[in-house]
């Protein structure tokens, strides 16, 4: 019967939509406890002296600010070297590796790093770079956040250049352009806000990183811009702070947890809104 | 194959004369990867003339106009034996095929504008090869983009991005910028098949401007579009040349059953 089978396809179209509608909204349900409870307990601790003062001992006051510029100076180095290590990879991947066996290796080797526990990394990054130079180092935190976002922006570059149309390739080449030529002068700029938008994500994600840390750049209670000296990061304050018995501290926790979780928020969306303005279409 | 040994015997060349050939292909096989795509194909291209290739989808013609370029050479797996020869020159064998490519042009079935400016899409060529001081640049940008008939549209937006113009525009923009480098040939593939009727006229009205400074060797799917603007026409059927002459013989009294069959509507 007609009339039966399509009650049946709406009915069953009625419950698939449901249950994807229901799945959405309990994602976002916990995405907004977690902002509200954010705000609720970090808000009130938002005030100038996390801007201009070092983590207080317990019972003083304090900032946290040695923490935001320690966060702030590792992401930035180890975005650096990621964005270098990861746009160079990514387009041998896309360019030039193709289906080669060296490729295949390559991406599976990327894929694993990708999805590799940080805290693995934040072990790596000790043994190569803390113990040989005797010390904790905000540099050794780079390192580790360079590790952790260096393949993702070697996946988003491989996958944003294989979007740009091959024509644009030919048409560079046909011109009698040489291949590095093309890509560095056409390919790039025409993937401009995709490989941008890589970059950022990857940035969001290392932000919040706090394992890598712990064996790198241990902590610092003090402010300090030499990056050879341990150094203080907004994820390793909040782990301290919010274990500890002091409410001072963990209302400071919580102030830094809100920061971070705005950070990344914003820069997600400035990611996500360059991405859709700047794609090339001919 | 009983059809391919039809196909063997029946062909039909009347070559322009000797003299007057710049580009020529010869017993030219092409392969991707395992599968031919080309079977022994020759192609004589005239001097300042209008070559149209046309066939059936699928018969050969774009992946003949790309060996002569050698644009196959970015995709491993595609390969070509037999003999291209340009003024002479055997292309196969070329090592350096980036500067062979820049006395070659080519425009493709969709634009291809540049993520630059107007201005910077047509200099890109030049600036790869000539040092050229701003004023000549500037000389050189006009002229090209007067010639691809395209300078009284964007004249006042030169510095505004390449892919703000529309279609038509954006094609002939790719003309502008292969012929900005002053090449000696220029391959056009189907290069009005995303147009419109009326800016597929305008690049018609280009083209036919261009055959008095350069070689032009067309793909298309539109018979009356090669019999308007063509001189030479290639008719290719399964990866075979099977007629090639004067356009006019070609369309009005074919020497070759499965070439009359296609000018005439038959297939295809």
């Amino acid at each position: 019967m007609a009339f039966d089978r399509r009650a049946r396809r709406n009915l069953g179209n009625l419950v698939f939509v449901g249950a994807c509608g229901l799945a959405t909204l309990v994602a976002l349900l916990a995405l907004s406890l977690i902002m509200v409870s954010l705000v609720k307990q970090g808000f009130a601790g938002l005030n100038a002296d996390i801007f201009t003062r070092a983590t207080p001992a317990p019972g003083s006051e304090g900032g946290l600010i040695n923490a935001i510029l320690g966060s702030l100076m590792m992401c930035a180095l180890g975005m650096a070297i990621a964005v270098v290590v990861g746009l160079l990879a990514g387009t041998w991947l896309a360019e030039y590796g193709g289906d080669t066996f060296y490729a295949h290796l390559v991406r599976f080797l990327n894929d694993v790093l990708l999805s590799a526990p940080s805290i693995l990394v934040g072990l790596f990054v000790y043994e190569l770079v803390v113990r040989p130079l005797h010390g904790f180092s905000g540099f050794a935190g780079a390192v580790a956040l360079a590790l952790i976002a260096a393949p993702v922006v070697t996946r988003t570059t491989e996958d944003i250049l294989r979007l740009q149309p091959s024509a644009l390739r030919e048409a560079g080449v046909a011109l009698g352009a040489a291949r590095w030529i093309t890509i560095r002068k056409i390919i790039w700029p025409g993937a401009r806000a995709g490989l941008l938008t890589g970059a950022l994500l990857a940035f969001a994600r290392i932000s919040g990183e706090t394992a890598p840390l712990l064996f790198t750049a241990l902590n610092n209670q003090f402010l300090n811009l030499d990056m050879r000296q341990p150094m203080a990061s907004l994820p390793a304050v909040i782990f301290q702070f919010a274990l500890s018995a002091y409410d001072d501290w963990r209302s400071l926790a919580w102030t830094g947890a809100l920061l971070i979780a705005l950070t990344v928020l914003s820069v997600n969306i400035i990611g996500r809104l360059i991405a859709a303005r700047g794609t090339y279409r001919p | 194959m009983t059809d391919a040994i039809a196909l063997e015997d029946e062909r039909h060349m009347a070559e322009p004369p000797a003299d007057t050939i710049t580009l020529r292909a010869r017993g030219l096989d092409f392969y991707y990867g395992k599968t031919q795509a080309l079977f022994g194909v020759d192609a004589p291209v005239a001097r300042n003339r209008v070559t149209a290739l046309i066939g059936p989808s699928g018969c050969g013609k774009s992946t003949l106009l790309r060996t002569f370029n050698r644009m196959y050479d970015l995709y491993p797996g595609q390969r070509a034996t037999g003999e291209v020869t340009l003024e002479g020159e055997d292309l196969l064998s070329l090592r350096d095929i980036a500067l062979l490519r820049s006395r070659i042009g080519m425009v493709f079935q969709k634009p291809t504008p540049f993520p630059m400016s107007i201005y910077d899409n047509v200099a890109f060529g030049v600036r790869l090869y000539q040092n050229k001081s701003r004023r000549e640049l500037d000389g050189i940008v006009e002229n090209a983009l007067r010639r691809a008939a395209l300078w009284d549209e964007v004249k006042d937006k030169l510095k505004a991005s390449g892919l703000s113009l529309s279609g038509g525009q954006q094609q002939r923009l790719c003309v502008a910028r292969g012929i900005a480098v002053e090449p000696e040939i220029l391959l056009l593939d189907e290069p009005a098949s995303a147009l419109d009727p009326i800016s597929t006229a305008k690049l018609e009205e280009t083209i036919d401007q261009l055959k008095k400074d350069f070689t032009i060797v067309i793909v298309t799917h539109n018979l009356a579009q090669a019999a308007r603007i063509s001189d030479y026409t290639g008719f290719m059927y399964l990866g075979r040349m099977i007629e090639f002459g004067p356009t006019e013989e070609l369309f009005v009294k074919p020497s070759t059953r499965r070439a009359q069959d296609y000018v005439q509507g038959r297939f295809g």
